[in-house]
């Protein structure tokens, strides 16, 4: 449970735990509206990686990181 | 779980999103698929799968749907899916000056 503060951090540590086990690793978003919250939550069922935000400027910065994800997940390569 | 096309699962997902504005969290889940629909067996290895595909699962309170992309349609959705999250993700903070002093803003309230 390990709660990341910058999101370049958060977002080159959920890479490199991603191609550690591509399998294994799945990327949660968690959006709360009524409280205006947004968590994003990266984890291989060893290691947990967690964001979280209320600020509208990281929803642009999650769609980077999502899509570059998403591309990984959606490959013919193995990692 | 309903298994949904990747058009209809948008529009599911936008109506979640509306409904989860009064209340409730909305996950969204993505993870790797091998595309495989049956249990591995105990013995003897599975041939590599020619092609990965990515699976999202939405869900709010008990309401689940989901999707499975596939490769070639990686970039169309990645458009479609990001206007969505960033249409409805709007009950965020915009970018002010209090961002700086994030931490004391909740005192001065």
């Amino acid at each position: 449970m390990t709660y990341l503060t910058s999101w370049e951090e958060f977002a080159k540590a959920a890479e490199r735990l991603y191609l550690n086990d591509p399998q294994k690793c799945r990327f949660v978003t968690k959006y709360r509206h009524c409280d205006g919250k947004l968590n994003v939550k990266v984890t291989d069922d060893h290691v947990c990686l967690q964001y979280r935000t209320e600020h509208a400027q990281d929803v642009k910065k999650l769609e980077k990181l999502t899509n570059q994800l998403m591309r990984h997940m959606a490959s013919k390569e193995k990692s | 779980m309903v298994l949904l096309e990747n058009d209809t699962f948008l529009t599911e997902l936008t109506k979640m999103f509306q409904k989860g504005k009064s209340s409730g969290s909305l996950s969204l889940t993505m993870k790797r698929y091998d595309g495989r629909t049956k249990p591995e067996p105990r013995k003897g290895n599975l041939p590599e799968p020619q092609e990965y595909k990515c699976l999202i699962r939405a869900n709010l309170g008990n309401k689940k749907i989901s999707t499975v992309i596939n490769q070639k349609d990686v970039n169309k959705f990645q458009m479609a899916y990001a206007n969505v999250l960033k249409g409805n993700m709007d009950g965020l903070k915009k970018k002010d000056k209090r961002s700086a002093t994030k931490s004391k803003s909740k005192a001065t309230q």
